[in-house]
């Protein structure tokens, strides 16, 4: 029996990720559909519409969850759409404020009347039925204690019914799936979800049925909606070392195999 | 130029390079380093936890609300409603006291049967009549009046999706029928079911290998970018110390007699 050190494996792959990260050979980025799907629905709503981006993720999910609300918040502020933030995960919290406020500052939006983060508020799928009934019980102030009563970029929003499009960013329950069935399931409006790849599988069942529009999967869904919105990120700048350790362990793989079977054939030869 | 980045930003970076270098350090092995990261993670993780559960629900959720209104409607019954939630979350604590450990069954009545009430019919709805209706789409659809049947497997609803998903459905639910033996063409179709199931696995471990690599270059990205003068190379002069420390704790542990390590 052949065995190696474990540790050279993670050499390999530490190798495989840091060289393309230092010198990135750029290799092209094919958008799938149901990426460009939510492109075009965001790319379609008029000026002023009502988005609501749900952050349900926490920082260990940030490498992969991060670049996507990145690019997304940039293309609905560079829409002129009317952005809600928000979290289902406590520990995502100030990570999820720091996104915003970052894009946010970058595009000139001003909280209170290009945006509002609303923060987080217990319930999961009790709170998504509460801001279906009422927004502003739910959520009577905003992260930073200003009251959401009255404030310009909810005019006319009343409960979930008033939102144009959501996106949850999740990476694991409450998510995508709470978010269809407590929510447009029952106040019907659009959504779409944005996911790690971890739980992305899971999900397209969802796509296939049409309870969501479109899909956003892992780091290689961001680098495509980076390309989309033509603003590259840390997504596209990853892509390259994504692929060079996908290869490494596909070649693992083969040599692992390769070895089984030559070991095994060994072994049965002189019986 | 370390003079022009705000100091709670270089800072930042220190203590984001150190971490992440002492999870790290658990690939050589499980050491004290590792554990330190481990800890403050876990620590840090229920301290901003608590302390933000404390000032929503709370403050913003109870007391402010609560106090408001008593303040303008002190007569008012509806002033005092939001005392009913405040006193069935009171009575989770007596959990801790096992004299009145009973009274917490109410609160948990309450949110079992709660939950179960939301839950149970909307689950219902989209996981299992919406997933059955798109289980159940016609083979044969009508285009520019002639019936048609499509071969595109790029598109979801196509016929020939269609074939390969209730294919697919059956033979995997036939797999974990267990009431008649899986020989002969019972066999077969329990087969199929397990060829669609290792393609589902395949599918999501091709998924998870792909998200935990990205979460390693997250993690290269930060380390490649602290590493610049700009931070005070905390990535090249961190790393040094841990690998001495690995050094130093790994030369202690090996002089160390069998059994105290």
């Amino acid at each position: 029996m052949i065995s190696i050190d474990r540790r050279i494996i993670f050499l390999l792959i530490a190798l495989a990720t840091l060289l393309p990260l230092l010198h990135p050979f750029g290799l092209p980025i094919k958008v799938s559909p149901e990426v460009q799907v939510i492109y075009d629905y965001i790319e379609n709503l008029p000026e002023g519409s009502v988005f609501l981006l749900s952050f349900d993720f926490d920082p260990s999910s940030k490498p992969e969850l991060e670049p996507q609300a990145i690019a997304l918040l940039r293309h609905a502020f560079r829409k002129n759409l009317r952005v809600i933030g928000m979290t289902h995960w406590l520990p995502g919290t100030a990570l999820a404020d720091s996104i915003f406020s970052r894009v946010a500052a970058e595009t000139g939006k001003k909280p209170g009347k290009d945006y509002v983060f609303l923060g987080w508020s217990p319930g999961a799928g009790s709170l998504i039925i509460s801001m279906g009934q009422d927004l502003y019980k739910a959520f009577p102030t905003d992260y930073y204690k200003n009251p959401t009563k009255g404030m310009p970029v909810l005019e006319g929003v009343r409960n979930l019914r008033d939102v144009n499009y959501l996106i949850s960013l999740a990476a694991g329950s409450a998510g995508i799936e709470m978010w269809y069935v407590f929510g447009k399931d029952k106040y019907r409006f659009e959504m779409g979800g944005g996911s790690t790849g971890v739980i992305a599988p899971g999900l397209y069942p969802f796509l296939r049925s049409g309870q969501i529009n479109g899909l956003i999967g892992g780091l290689q869904g961001a680098a495509e909606y980076e390309t989309l919105i033509a603003r590259n990120g840390t997504a596209i700048a990853g892509m390259d070392a994504q692929s060079a350790t996908h290869m490494v362990i596909i070649i693992l793989v083969l040599l692992c195999n390769l070895f089984y079977f030559i070991l095994r054939n060994e072994k049965e030869g002189p019986m | 130029m370390s003079g022009q980045l705000p100091t709670a930003m270089v800072l930042g970076a220190w203590v984001a390079t150190g971490l992440t270098l002492l999870i790290f350090s658990f690939l050589y092995k499980d050491n004290p380093l590792f554990k330190v990261g481990e800890h403050l993670y876990v620590g840090v993780s229920v301290g901003y936890s608590v302390v933000l559960t404390y000032y929503t629900v709370f403050n913003r959720l109870l007391s402010v609300p609560l106090s408001k209104e008593i303040a303008e409607k002190p007569m008012a019954p509806g002033s005092y409603v939001l005392l009913i939630p405040a006193l069935l979350g009171l009575l989770m604590w007596a959990r801790f006291f096992p004299k009145i450990a009973w009274l917490s069954r109410i609160s948990f009545a309450f949110v079992v049967g709660f939950g179960s009430g939301v839950a149970i019919p909307r689950t219902i709805s989209s996981y299992i009549l919406k997933q059955i209706e798109d289980t159940v789409n016609p083979l044969i659809t009508l285009l520019n009046g002639g019936l048609s049947f499509s071969m595109n497997f790029a598109v979801p609803q196509s016929g020939i999706n269609t074939i390969i998903l209730v294919i697919g459905v059956t033979s995997v639910l036939f797999y974990f029928f267990f009431s008649i033996e899986h020989t002969g063409p019972a066999n077969a179709v329990a087969r199929t079911g397990i060829f669609f199931l290792m393609i589902a696995f395949g599918a999501a471990f091709g998924y998870t290998v792909m998200s935990r690599m990205s979460l390693l270059i997250g993690r290269f990205d930060d380390l490649i970018a602290y590493s610049s003068k700009d931070f005070g190379y905390p990535t090249i002069i961190l790393l040094g110390l841990i690998i001495f420390g690995l050094w130093y704790w790994q030369r202690h542990n090996i002089d160390k007699p069998e059994g105290n390590s």
